[in-house]
């Protein structure tokens, strides 16, 4: 297994957030991580990556213990997309990418020919090419988004952690990253809203609801009519057409 | 679409940039030593700062040398230093901040001065065994220390760091205004006042030899961090992610800031504007990431104070108007013209 | 009264014979303590520059004109009685001067009233500047510093300037001043002259006004606007220096020497007599002692005032309330007022 997740506890002063939560995820697997707000979603995937620390229980990655690996180690090993990054500087879009380069140079060494590579070819990835020396200000959101996602490749990473990467996307650039990720070779964990698109991108599900784990298996399997009752308090139909990922119709009244 | 085609293009255009800056800094440094209200010849002026290297030993008049060598020159390079200093700290905390309005007094760091000043001056803290300096060196870092207190090590945000540094602010200019009222006369508030405002005139050569060692290494700390400070680009998390130790480097940094404007307000009192207004024109010189960011602030805030201080000398008949108003005036429509340029394309 | 002073002055300095037995000539070189400093004069300065106006005007009573190329810092008017003396000397600023325009005229001798305009944390000069330069220097003994003078090597009564004066101001920092520049300019009888006759005057006063219990000065020097906290003067600074030797004490008992008040708390010190000052710089409309005056008998509720009802307002120079030369002129000013004042 890529990822071991194994009871995980985390809380702020009093309140628990994340209880006892754990799973796994195996190799190149794309993990679907869904649960109403306030649920702990976003404060388990910093679990995951390292981001937070928590009160008990441990994460493994590739067999080790990020508790004990530095932090620049597991950067070259893990990326973290967050949801909404954003700056004011008018730093270009190769600069952006070329930071995803820095867990793998040292203070003092310039960047070389690797990372130029590395750099383009994570914009290759996510078509961004033309884009290289463009000011980050004039980007769109799904092309932010995008360049982001670069940034992230450029770290070679083999684990990748995604917190709702496409809430202020229009549909069509939401379609479009989530194919990206779900293209790539990596292991990752992507934390979502949007039900349907779960259900088409991800290998397996998990489901949170108040820190504790509700649910976790194939779309098919996790996205049932009671659970979508019980936890998302929603009452909806769910197809399932075979060899075809499961559908949710949402019922309005 | 090649790599090639995409190389940086930009080392060589900035080591132009900096052979120009520094071409303009030695130019600027060469005026300060030449202008003044005490009339010296050009010719003079050559052999008094010649003579101060030991390349010659012309014979000039002796106060004419020590005008030139021990007053101007001095002072210029320690504007120099100065400008080059608060331009860096600037650019350190509207990165570290990620406020585009930092600027090196928004941790107190000037308040902490002038009540550590006005506890010598008023209260004869020392007993006259701690020079003013070392008085306004001792509050600024208590400043500082204060606001690192209460934003718990810098780690708690950028917010909470801005609020403790105006806290702090207020606390010390409180107690400032509380030492002089109660206890002070009328000539004592008027020193405190004046010391504060920011002058170069009581700088000589000890002072230039102190900065020239903090600023120094204060730059190259900043230059090893350069590439971290980078990463702080999308916020503290975001450089996390990237393997930056992020609560290390904020501290190591705000020691850094706080130790060069406290060594430089102590000397020469609060001068704003330059830390908020260098980083700008520098970024729009070179652009934002900060291994061409931080040497080009440092000398465009170097070159900046030189002339400013110069201006600060011929603007007023045989009187010094304060530095501050000089940066203030220039500053000012400088910021507005950055601002505009600036403004989104949409 | 204070041009029969002036020409008593004049006069005895025209008379050496029964000053000259008091006051030997200096003999050069002479070394004087300053301020813990030794300074060495190999003879009398001819081009002097003297930096604060207290400095300046001391070597005007002196008759040193002649021997001064400039003179800096005046946020006072001259004295009237020294306008001409001043006329010829340049002023290089009335505000802080820069140090090259200091050295631009050349001097042989620079005296300082202040260590703001010379000092170790100056903004302007500190003396090594021109020990380098072999100009010997003088810093007034009521502005000195430092550490070896906690043995008060400059006979200074008060504490350094660097904290609160702990004993009443005398004029005894002034006489040393005096005392110090006459030996070096080599016009000690001029000196003893100057030193007696303040010292007659200060007598003078003393014997004139018997200590009285129930006489309290208030002295306000001004206020940006009427509504707002009056600037007095309190502590152990001139102005108590002034009420000490009229006989009576200052209305407000506090240690600082500028406190600002309220016109209630002001009423509720009930003093016999308010003192306005007269300050020439004209920033703000109460400088002028006339609209002081106007303020005091119009307000409804500070009209009310006992000294104001009796009509017992004074006015002085705001010059006297520094401590300077000008305090000894306040005190004649106002006691000249208090003569004709009733009172019970």
């Amino acid at each position: 297994m890529t990822i071991v997740a194994k009871d995980l506890v985390w809380g702020v002063r009093q309140k628990t957030i994340v209880a006892d939560v754990s799973f796994t995820v195996a190799q190149g697997e794309t993990l679907g991580l869904i649960g109403p707000n306030g649920s702990g979603k976003s404060s388990l995937l910093r679990l995951l990556a390292g981001l937070k620390q928590p009160q008990s229980g441990r994460v493994e990655i590739l067999g080790q213990d990020i508790a004990r690996v530095q932090r620049r180690e597991l950067a070259r090993q893990v990326a973290f997309v967050q949801q909404n990054a954003a700056t004011d500087t008018n730093i270009s879009v190769r600069d952006v990418v070329l930071l995803g380069r820095t867990p793998h140079r040292s203070a003092l060494s310039g960047w070389t020919e690797t990372d130029r590579a590395m750099v383009f070819a994570a914009l290759e990835r996510v078509d961004m090419t033309g884009h290289m020396a463009q000011p980050w200000q004039t980007l769109s959101g799904g092309e932010r988004q995008r360049v982001h996602i670069a940034r992230a490749l450029a770290q070679t990473p083999q684990v990748m952690f995604l917190d709702e990467p496409t809430n202020h996307l229009d549909i069509h650039h939401q379609i479009e990253i989530l194919r990206v990720v779900r293209d790539l070779k990596l292991t990752s964990v992507i934390a979502l809203h949007d039900l349907n698109l779960a259900a088409m991108f991800c290998d397996r599900i998990v489901v949170l609801d108040g820190g504790t784990v509700r649910a976790c298996g194939t779309p098919e399997a996790v996205l049932t009519h009671d659970l979508l009752r019980d936890v998302f308090r929603v009452e909806a139909d769910v197809e399932c057409a075979s060899g075809y990922r499961p559908h949710i119709r949402f019922k309005a009244n | 679409m090649s790599i090639a085609d995409h190389k940086e293009a930009g080392t060589g255009l900035l080591a132009v940039l900096l052979g120009i800056a520094m071409i303009l800094l030695a130019i600027s440094v060469a005026l300060a030593a030449a202008i003044g209200d005490y009339s010296i010849g050009i010719d003079t002026v050559f052999l008094a700062v010649t003579n101060g290297l030991g390349l010659t030993t012309a014979d000039i008049p002796p106060i004419e040398q020590s005008v030139v060598w021990d007053l101007r020159l001095s002072r210029a390079l320690v504007a120099a230093l100065a400008g080059a200093g608060l331009a860096i700290c600037g650019v350190i905390l509207q990165a570290l901040l990620r406020n585009a309005l930092a600027e090196p007094f928004v941790l107190g760091v000037s308040a902490g001065a002038s009540t550590g000043a006005v506890a010598i001056i008023v209260l004869g803290i020392g007993a006259g065994s701690l020079s003013l300096s070392m008085g306004a060196f001792v509050g600024a870092f208590s400043a500082f220390a204060m606001v690192a207190l209460l934003s718990n090590g810098a780690t708690s945000g950028p917010n909470h760091t801005i609020l403790a540094g105006v806290a702090a602010s207020q606390l010390f200019n409180a107690l400032t205004a509380y030492i002089v009222t109660t206890s002070g006369n009328a000539q004592q508030a008027r020193d405190v006042m004046f010391w504060l405002l920011g002058s170069f005139g009581g700088v000589r050569w000890p002072d230039f030899q102190l900065l020239v060692i903090v600023v120094f290494l204060g730059l190259v700390i900043c230059l090893l961090m350069a590439r971290s400070l980078d990463a702080f680009t999308f916020g503290d998390e975001d450089a996390a992610a990237l393997g930056v130790p992020v609560a290390r480097i904020r501290l190591i940094l705000f020691g850094v800031t706080a130790m060069v404007t406290a060594t430089i307000v102590s000397m020469v009192g609060a001068i704003g504007f330059v830390g908020l207004v260098v980083p700008h024109a520098a970024r729009y010189l070179v652009g934002p990431l900060h291994l061409r960011l931080l040497p080009a602030s440092a000398a465009v805030g170097a070159i900046f104070l030189v002339l400013a201080d110069i201006a600060s000398r011929v603007v007023a008949d045989q009187q010094t108007i304060p530095i501050g108003v000089v940066t203030a005036m220039v500053g000012v429509p400088f910021f507005a013209i950055i601002l505009y340029r600036a403004r989104p394309q949409q | 009264m204070l041009t029969k002073s002036f020409a008593l002055l004049v006069i005895s300095a025209m008379l050496p014979v029964a000053t000259a037995a008091l006051a030997e000539p200096t003999t050069y070189p002479l070394t004087i303590q300053n301020c813990g400093q030794e300074v060495t004069f190999t003879k009398a300065p001819e081009r002097t520059v003297a930096l604060g106006h207290n400095s300046a005007e001391i070597m005007f009573m002196l008759g040193l004109e002649d021997r001064m190329a400039g003179t800096a810092f005046w946020p006072n008017k001259v004295m009237p009685e020294l306008e001409a003396a001043n006329a010829k000397v340049e002023v290089l600023t009335v505000e802080f001067p820069t140090l090259e325009s200091v050295l631009s005229k050349q001097p042989d001798f620079v005296a300082a009233m202040i260590v703001t305009l010379m000092g170790p944390d100056s903004k302007v000069a500190k003396r090594e500047d021109f020990d380098n330069l072999g100009i010997a220097t003088y810093l007034s003994p009521t502005a000195c510093t430092t550490v070896a003078d906690t043995d008060n090597t400059s006979g200074s009564k008060a504490t350094s300037v660097y904290g609160i004066r702990k004993n009443l101001w005398t004029m005894d920092l002034l006489y040393q001043e005096i005392d110090d520049l006459s030996r070096v300019f080599d016009v000690q009888d001029r000196g003893q002259v100057l030193i007696e006759d303040f010292k007659m005057r200060e007598a003078k006063l003393r014997a004139e006004f018997a200590k009285r219990e129930d006489l309290t000065f208030l002295f306000w020097f001004s206020s940006p606007s009427p509504a707002d906290d009056a600037y007095l003067t309190g502590g152990n600074g001139p102005s108590a220096y002034i009420a000490d030797i009229l006989g009576g004490s200052n209305a407000l008992k506090t240690e600082s020497e500028w406190p600002a008040l309220g016109w209630e708390g002001i009423m509720a010190t009930n003093p016999t007599v308010i003192v306005a000052a007269q300050v020439d710089r004209a920033r703000w409309g109460l400088d002028d002692a006339q609209n002081k005056i106007d303020f005091l008998t119009s307000d409804p509720a500070v009209s009310q005032m006992e000294a104001v009802k009796a009509g017992r307002i004074a006015v002085i120079s705001g010059a006297s309330m520094n401590p300077s030369i000008n305090t000894i002129y306040g005190a004649e000013q106002l006691a000249e007022q208090l003569k004709t004042f009733d009172l019970e």
